[in-house]
């Protein structure tokens, strides 16, 4: 009986400890609330910094699942998790708390993929026609950088800290 | 240790292989829930190329004439055209990628997408594979601690190598057939290594 006891209060403790990946939390005053539709024009300004951003739930990440896609009518962000999220979330509404993240793509990232991309040719890793796609999106980095007379691209991104469902 | 290793090794066989079969007994039993569930999982996600293993997947293609366009009806409208195409559909939310579609989410992850300009449409409808569903969810390390409690299972699953070698003397054991099928379980997994790296 004593066995019993002790090994259900470890199951207990297992189970009573398992929190869901992910968190719920009220609206905050102290982040600034983004919308989806200026997102990609205002994240420059919050680089690192935490703010709160409401969208659908198109999909999580199907490899992995620590990822999901956060839309609506007028745009779309990826949020970043550190474990998987819930698979129901999808098609849900919900106001996001996260950290934005740059990926900063400039001349000396794209020597760098190329170096990278030419040795994975060359070891046999990517076949040609993945080489030769893997190159051609660098380029095409490299024109909308021209066209665009900046000499870096800005991709945003949202590390997840909690979510509310609305 | 090393003294009585040595000096008694008859009775220190003795006493391994007792605690081997113990072991691998006792913590065998307790892991069974768990190797199903990795066992499941893991025949499951082999096979990722060639099915869903967590949703069975039904497609369907339909054309609409109801409209669907931005409105204050828009909620009416969809709920109209649910019951055409699925009368147990229950809407959650839905949204505009482009300009001239409507995307559709239904609870459980089914979705319809629709052509505005054309009212073509396509569903998805998603039913959780009973077992599979859940065993993958775990196998993908939903959190922290079942984290820490399938190390414990790997681990385990590594105890149980080792007092294989002890449990059984003679001839079916590790220097008898039992050392054959050792062998023969590495030398499989190297080949392919041989062959594919």
């Amino acid at each position: 009986m004593k066995k019993f006891i002790v090994f259900f209060s470890i199951l207990a403790l297992f189970t009573a400890c398992g929190d869901a990946p992910q968190k719920a939390e009220a609206v905050s005053e102290d982040k600034p609330l983004l919308t989806l539709a200026d997102f990609n024009a205002e994240a420059g300004n919050w680089i690192d910094k935490e703010i709160q951003i409401q969208g659908i739930v198109d999909h999580v990440c199907k490899h992995g699942g620590k990822r999901l896609f956060l839309v609506d009518d007028f745009g779309d962000v990826h949020i970043d998790g550190e474990e998987r999220f819930d698979d129901a979330l999808t098609g849900s509404q919900i106001l996001v708390t996260g950290i934005i993240r740059e990926l900063r793509i400039d001349e000396a990232y794209c020597l760098q993929m190329e170096a990278d991309h030419i040795q994975k040719h060359k070891e046999g890793v990517d076949s040609k026609d993945v080489y030769e796609s893997k190159m051609k999106h660098i380029q095409q980095y490299r024109d909308s950088m021209q066209s665009a007379g900046v000499d870096h691209l800005s991709f945003y991104n949202i590390d997840y800290v909690s979510h509310e469902i609305k | 240790m090393g003294n009585f290793l040595f000096t008694n090794p008859v009775v220190f066989m003795k006493t391994l292989r007792k605690w081997s079969r113990i072991l691998h007994r006792d913590i065998g039993f307790f892991f069974i829930g768990t190797s199903l569930i990795y066992g499941l999982s893991g025949i499951a996600l082999n096979h990722l190329k060639d099915w869903n293993p967590n949703y069975a997947v039904e497609q369907i293609e339909f054309k609409t004439d109801i409209p669907l366009e931005k409105n204050t009806d828009i909620k009416d409208n969809i709920q109209a055209l649910l019951k055409d195409i699925d009368a147990s559909a229950r809407y959650k939310q839905h949204y505009y990628p482009q300009k001239d579609v409507i995307k559709i989410f239904l609870s459980g992850g089914s979705s319809v997408i629709v052509d505005l300009k054309t009212g073509d449409g396509y569903a998805e409808f998603l039913n959780k594979r009973w077992l599979f569903y859940h065993s993958n969810y775990l196998h993908y390390n939903p959190n922290v601690w079942w984290m820490w409690f399938s190390d414990l299972f790997a681990g385990a699953l590594i105890l149980f190598a080792v007092t294989s070698f002890f449990m059984v003397r003679g001839n079916k054991g590790i220097i008898g057939w039992g050392g054959f099928y050792t062998a023969l379980g590495i030398i499989i997994p190297l080949v392919f290594l041989f062959v594919l790296l």
